[in-house]
């Protein structure tokens, strides 16, 4: 059964590749091509300009590193905790609560701190949630997890070795951390702190949703303003190519300087880490019982107004139709984002397995799009095809597609691992075996079962919470559950925003079991 | 749903036209009525606003099917317009304002209607070809008489206190944009120290109408930029005397809400048939108690309420002179507030 020599043999894959790199080539058209209004350089003396630059690099550099400097304790207690269900259900949570869509979170966070909130009245009649505190608050809860969860994992491999060797020596407790624990983990310290800072540098829906007008603007919102509000394209394009040069060169550096892993199953404790005693012990469970509130908190607080919520039937009604929007975008993109990402790898692994040079550049090309902030590509594109297509009709399609492409590097970091052990333990047997590319096809497939699940549930989790393309491309007749929630927030129905992030909890938590069910085989 | 799956983006154009004319015919047969689009913003097409009550009484007598498209607020109509250019669906657009006009105008968004004037109160001096005025107000603050009890007398005591205040952003909505006009017409070169001044006490600035009034009434601020009409809505309709309207000496922002045939509409004479009865007796009776603003039509008869609200004096600014200047104010507002 011959497919033709794009499914299998030399180029196969290459299409896929080729359309991952097209759309961001075709963003840069849009953004260079412009030619409508001239550059105005003057743009970047406006004091509204230096003002939002200003706090977008002051909000990021706050949330990466009061996010790192929380998580570290927070790791600690839970590298000296003893195995059990709720530790790993909490590792799980941490899992959940960094892919989860921002509007939840947000939701959660307005009903627990906002001006009707229920912890509110303890803050003060100073207390305001909109603004940096809002938008620190959101960005800490969003990303501390990921970093409690990274950091973990370095701790969790210290070697046995070390520990006994810190016994013998009778290391004090501030010797074990700086020789030991610190030594394991101040690489992925430094990652976390770029990573984070670049992820909020990104931050959308939080900024818009709490930032509470102009005072506390970022350049991704700014980007989105400039086009809805003002319909200025050019100093939308002016601020897409400020958002593409700092966070790309930062996320270029990040990654040059390594990769973390923070999704794979947390490893069976060290047996020989000397156990924790007396007020130490009594901290770390502190801390491990403040790490669960804080979690659980935003998500707890919508329960109250779900309980008491007074709505009608017209209101579940109004429900279920973004809910299958969202649920068929969620879809549409997974699908596109999963065969992308499994097509585009298979140059890398053809190139891996010939030891070929070219395997790291292949590998970037896959990723690369983790570069650029998702506004920018939307923008991009939206310059490029308004002239030529109705958006009001092809709009929420290609929030789908442009949701499959930008997940891209997410699925295949998820695939690679997977499809690389693949390689290396049945490429040779097959070929052995003199297997048709088909029955080779099948056996991959059925191997690859769990890593494609895995990815799936990851990626359309980030798709359907996402709310910077469809702010862009999407339009009213097909409006999606977070855009509905954003809209609910904003004008403080609370009420309904915290049931429709509900129902939108449940759906992601089925998800999320789905992604930790599996059996940790390779990750 | 259905049709996002029933939609392959692969269908070739023979077979899109053929569906195009198979649901053509289909629609065709199943309601003889025509469509109308109107674009307005959302509080006019709430339960309680006059978007329910209007399409009611014009569907009666147009045979035709009246399909409310709702914004956020005015300034975002124009907007939409102007991204969606040949491919806007709008036939009316109903809700922008005096200080639009003459941008909307300029960049071809709207042709010209055949709508008499005469029945026009003369408050308005109206003789616009392109614009039909459906209601006007003037901006005003809002506060609630029982927690403030020496309200401002003028905007420069109001950007001068430490009292909170929540308005409206200019670059998405008309208030805001008001707000913009006042603060210039008090300030004028200094307009950007006060701006700075009053962000000091600015509790939030919204994306909507909307929005910014809802927050008041949930009690988060001292005063809120609404309308000189605003407590007659709580008299009539909740029996609250306790909001009013601050009544300030540099004299009060009139606005002018309009409603236009767009440049794109195949359906200009019901566009204007609607535009008509915009400002039939029967519609202005109605827009007034829902829409809670002076009605354009002599003669109306207004709930007793009406008589108590403020009288300002107008401040007059030529549409001219606003759309040459807009781009500029609103980069100088934003420029003083996001510091």
């Amino acid at each position: 059964m011959k497919l033709g020599a794009f499914t299998t043999g030399k180029w196969a894959g290459w299409p896929a590749l080729c359309l991952v790199a097209a759309a961001t080539a075709l963003a840069f058209g849009g953004l260079i091509g412009f030619n409508r209004s001239e550059f105005d350089w003057s743009y970047f003396s406006d004091p509204y300009f230096l003002a939002i630059l200003r706090f977008t690099l002051l909000q990021a550099t706050l949330s990466a590193v009061l996010s790192v400097a929380l998580a570290w304790p927070m790791a600690l207690a839970l590298s000296y905790l003893k195995d059990s269900t709720h530790k790993r259900a909490f590792l799980s949570l941490c899992v959940l609560c960094f892919v989860m869509p921002t509007l939840i979170v947000i939701t959660g966070i307005i009903s627990l701190l906002g001006r009707s909130g229920s912890l509110s009245p303890l803050l003060g009649d100073d207390w305001n949630l909109y603004g940096l505190s809002g938008i620190l608050i959101a960005h800490i809860y969003l990303n501390l997890p990921f970093a409690v969860r990274t950091l973990y994992l370095r701790l969790q491999s210290i070697p046995d070795a070390s520990w006994r060797l810190a016994r013998q020596l009778k290391f004090t407790r501030a010797q074990r951390f700086w020789r030991l624990e610190w030594a394991a983990a101040h690489s992925a310290t430094w990652l976390l702190l770029g990573f984070i800072f670049v992820i909020c540098f990104n931050s959308f829906a939080v900024v818009l949703a709490l930032g509470g007008g102009p005072k506390a603007t970022t350049l991704e919102v700014a980007i989105y303003q400039a086009l809805k509000y003002d319909f200025n394209i050019s100093e939308a394009l002016a601020l897409a190519w400020v958002q593409l040069l700092i966070a790309g060169s930062a996320f270029l550096l990040v990654s040059f300087c390594g990769k973390v892993s923070w999704l794979s199953p947390a490893s069976a404790p060290a047996q020989l880490r000397p156990p924790a005693t007396g007020l130490e012990q009594l901290a770390y469970r502190l801390l491990y019982l403040c790490g669960w509130l804080f979690l659980l908190a935003p998500l707890l607080a919508l329960t109250p107004r779900v309980v008491h919520g007074d709505v009608g039937i017209e209101f579940w009604r109004s429900l279920s139709r973004p809910l299958l929007v969202t649920l068929g975008l969620g879809v549409v993109s997974t699908v596109l984002s999963i065969s992308l990402a499994y097509s585009a790898l298979r140059p890398y692994r053809r190139a891996r397995m010939q030891q070929s040079p070219a395997a790291l550049w292949l590998d970037w090309l896959t990723s690369h799009s983790l570069a650029v902030p998702a506004m920018v590509l939307s923008v991009g594109l939206f310059v490029l095809l308004l002239p030529h297509l109705d958006l009001d009709h092809w709009g929420i399609w290609l929030v789908a597609v442009i949701n499959g492409l930008i997940t891209v590097p997410f699925a295949a970091s998820q695939l690679k691992p997977a499809l690389l052990n693949f390689d290396s333990q049945y490429h040779r047997l097959a070929l052995s075996l003199k297997l048709t590319s088909w029955e080779r096809r099948r056996i991959e497939w059925s191997y690859m079962a769990p890593a494609i699940r895995t990815a799936a549930a990851f990626v359309g989790m980030l798709a359907m919470g996402d709310v910077a393309i469809y702010s862009i491309f999407g339009n009213q007749d097909f409006v999606t559950l977070p855009w509905l929630i954003y809209g609910y927030a904003s004008t403080y129905r609370l009420n309904e925003a915290s049931l429709a992030s509900m129902v939108f909890l449940g759906v992601c938590g089925l998800l999320i079991f789905y992604l930790e069910k599996q059996s940790p085989r390779h990750a | 749903m259905y049709n996002l799956f029933h939609h392959t983006a692969s269908v070739s154009r023979a077979a899109r036209t053929l569906i195009a004319v198979s649901v053509a015919t289909f629609a065709a047969s199943a309601s003889a009525a025509e469509e109308l689009t109107v674009y307005t913003y959302d509080s006019f097409v709430s339960e309680w606003g006059p978007g329910p009550a209007l399409e009611k009484s014009f569907e009666a007598t147009c045979q035709c099917d009246l399909k409310f498209v709702a914004l956020e607020d005015g300034v975002s109509i124009l907007n939409r317009l102007r991204i969606e250019g040949k491919n806007a669906k709008a036939d009316v657009v109903l809700g922008l304002d005096t200080g639009l006009i003459e941008e909307t105008r300029k960049e071809g968004l709207v042709q010209p209607h055949s709508v008499a004037f005469d029945a026009l109160t003369p408050v308005l001096k109206w003789s616009d070809k392109d614009f039909v005025p459906f209601d006007y107000g003037y901006f005003s603050f809002i506060y609630d008489s029982q927690k403030i009890k020496q309200p401002a007398q003028s905007l420069q005591e109001l950007v001068n206190s430490s009292a909170s205040v929540i308005y409206q952003d200019p670059r998405t909505s008309t208030p805001g944009q008001g707000m913009m006009m006042w603060m210039k017409s008090a300030y004028g070169d200094q307009a950007e120290q006060a701006w700075k001044q009053l962000a000091q006490h600015t509790v939030t600035v919204t994306k909507g109408w909307w929005e910014a009034y809802s927050m008041f009434l949930e009690g988060d601020a001292d005063y809120v930029l609404s309308y000189s009409t605003s407590p007659a809505y709580h008299q009539v309709a909740e029996d609250k005397s306790q909001y009013k309207a601050a009544l300030f000496s540099e004299g009060h922002v009139m606005q002018v809400e309009v409603a236009a045939i767009a440049a794109n509409s195949e359906k200009k004479e019901l566009a204007n048939r609607f535009l008509e009865f915009l400002i039939s007796q029967e519609a202005q009776e109605v827009i007034p108690v829902t829409n809670w603003m002076l009605p354009v039509r002599k003669g109306v008869k207004l709930p007793e309420a009406f008589d108590t609200l403020i009288q300002p004096k107008p401040i007059e600014l030529t549409p001219e002179y606003i759309a040459a200047n807009r781009k500029a104010w609103i980069k100088e507002w934003r420029g003083a507030v996001a510091q």
